[in-house]
């Protein structure tokens, strides 16, 4: 009885290992020395970008910048300055009034039908609430990655690779959820949930992420798992992470390059070492108090 | 604070306000109260022997239901009548299943556009507004009174009720899920049949089997009223032809398993979707 107490205790922290720590980082070391993402190619160019959804009310305005490839790039800013009206622009899931994009040396906002949408796997996207299907399995959903290079019919009908399939599970079990493989998805806890959502845009084989609030609706240790993890990628795969962040502190830890979004202008485009409390205030108005915790 | 305080008639203190709406569903009320309470003073009871008529009633009830017997058609000939009915039934469904889903895609206003969605709707609610023993005898013009005609007749209602009940669950799917397959680069069909079919599944299944048990019982009428056959017919003939309470009875009990069988199937399968 001792002894199988002990194994299952021992089990259970065997679990706990295998979950909890699937990245192991040293938390010290928390900007890589090759941070220096300057030279590294520019693989999106988004220049003189406006939206407005209505009359006039610009959501936003004049905005032009760089994407780098394999840089972790934040967008911060206050509810409501655009952030993710912007990241849904770089893949067209919101038309902009006005302005261009070139990705990869072509211009993305003439781009219709099939070129759209070989255009977006190449961008892969996670959300805020995972946005998974939750009555499909782990594995189903990762393979939904898969969708944008599959017709009609083998989409429909799930037809997918004995090589895919491979693919997907390999992903999964590098994310630490190979447990979950056959589980419904409304059974995972929301860190699970969104590194299924992570690997469904991995398994894209996309040149950049956006994240839109990933970590959001996660608590403190699931969050840094999950902001890790997207530096991981960036740093191993060399995939460009785009990431909206309500959290400043994140943005600071884990960003090469933060944005800063006001009314829909880009108020501040550089490092995050650079920011001062003087640009926090241009960031966020007002609110400046409530947001300095250290 | 004063002036922001009501008072009704009598100088007491009001709690609550009522809107337009609300005033007006209070005199629909009243007006359905007035109405029946003189309803009952106009009818006529001169023929009534109201004694006679009670007894009477029971008496017939009693035989229906507790001497229940066949008397005109064989225990073997009824089982196979109420499958004809059980199949006029899963006939019309199947068929009007499979045709709703794809107008359903058409009529949910998040898969669609306006126009499509709206036209869709439109048309639908015009059928659904002409019952279904209508829509039966509008198609024995061309199809002679029969089978078909119930079948095509009950096809189109099923239609007409089943886009409405896929739409709206169609409608209830979050935007995000069908946005995060969007961005993956995915078809218009790959969004419909992996994110929109699978996450309403078990909505789907419920709402087809409940049309099955609607069907189930439209044909039973439908045996009677249009010719179509099956259970309601011998229904039909026992009442109406024979007078043979005990026969009705026995029917009457027949159908009454076989919903409670369907019933009890659907809560089986939509548990298990």
């Amino acid at each position: 009885m001792v002894l199988k107490t002990k194994e299952r205790q021992q089990l259970a922290g065997q679990e706990k290992k295998a979950d909890d720590i699937v990245f192991p980082f040293d938390s010290d070391e928390h900007r890589p020395l090759d941070t220096k993402k300057d030279d590294a190619p520019v693989i999106m160019e988004i220049s003189n970008i406006d939206k407005a959804y209505s009359g006039d009310k610009k959501v936003l305005n004049d905005i032009a910048f760089d994407i780098r490839q394999g840089e972790v790039l934040s967008i911060i800013g206050p509810s409501g300055a655009g952030k993710s009206t912007l990241l849904r622009v770089i893949n067209r899931m919101i038309e902009p009034s006005r302005g261009s994009i070139t990705f990869q040396g072509e211009d993305t906002l003439s781009m219709k039908g099939r070129k759209l949408r070989s255009m977006r796997t190449d961008i892969g996207m996670i959300f805020q609430h995972y946005n998974l299907v939750d009555r499909s399995s782990v594995f189903e959903n990762v393979l939904h990655g898969l969708l944008g290079y599959k017709n009609s019919l083998q989409g429909i009908f799930s037809l997918y690779t004995e090589a895919e399939k491979q693919r997907a599970v390999e992903i999964i079990t590098e994310l630490g959820i190979s447990e979950q493989l056959y589980k419904r998805c409304d059974e995972l806890s929301g860190g699970q949930k969104q590194r299924v959502g992570i690997a469904r845009a991995l398994i894209q084989d996309p040149k950049i992420i956006l994240c839109d609030e990933p970590i959001a609706s996660l608590d403190p240790n699931a969050s840094r798992t999950i902001m890790e993890y997207l530096r991981r990628i960036s740093r191993e795969r060399g995939i460009t992470i785009v990431v909206n962040l309500h959290q400043l502190d994140a943005a600071k830890q884990y960003s090469d390059r933060i944005i800063g979004l006001n009314g829909g202008r880009i108020v501040y485009n550089g490092n995050p070492d650079d920011i001062d409390p003087d640009t926090i205030s241009r960031i966020y108005g007002s609110k400046l108090d409530e947001l300095i915790v250290e | 604070m004063e002036h922001a305080i009501e008072k009704d008639g009598k100088g007491r203190i009001k709690i609550s306000r009522l809107n337009g709406g609300q005033q007006k569903f209070r005199l629909l009320m009243i007006g359905t109260a007035i109405f029946t309470v003189i309803g009952f003073f106009l009818l006529d009871y001169s023929g009534l022997q109201l004694w006679p008529a009670i007894t009477g009633t029971l008496g017939n009830l009693k035989m229906m239901f507790l001497e229940p017997q066949l008397n005109q058609v064989g225990f073997g000939s009824a089982m196979y009548q109420v499958l004809v009915t059980l199949s006029l039934a899963f006939l019309s469904t199947i068929l009007g299943a499979v045709i709703s889903i794809f107008l359903a895609f058409g009529a949910a206003v998040n898969l669609s556009r306006p126009w499509i969605s709206r036209s869709i709707k439109g048309f639908i609610t015009v059928i659904r507004a002409v019952p279904t023993v209508l829509w039966v005898l509008i198609f024995a013009i061309a199809a002679g009174l029969g089978a078909v005609a119930a079948v095509i007749g009950m096809l189109f209602h099923s239609v007409a009720y089943l886009v409405k009940a896929y739409s709206e669950a169609f409608e209830e799917i979050d935007e995000g899920k069908i946005e995060a397959l969007r961005a993956t680069g995915s078809s218009y069909a790959h969004i419909l049949f992996q994110v929109v079919v699978p996450q309403t599944k078990s909505f789907l299944i419920a709402w087809t089997f409940l049309r099955f048990e609607i069907n189930f019982g439209v044909a039973v009428a439908m045996g009677a009223a249009a010719g179509a056959g099956g259970i309601g017919y011998e229904l039909f003939m026992s009442s109406s032809f024979y007078y043979d309470m005990n026969e009705v009875g026995m029917i009457t009990y027949m159908i009454l398993i076989v919903a409670v069988i369907l019933e009890l199937a659907a809560n089986k399968l939509k548990n298990a979707a």
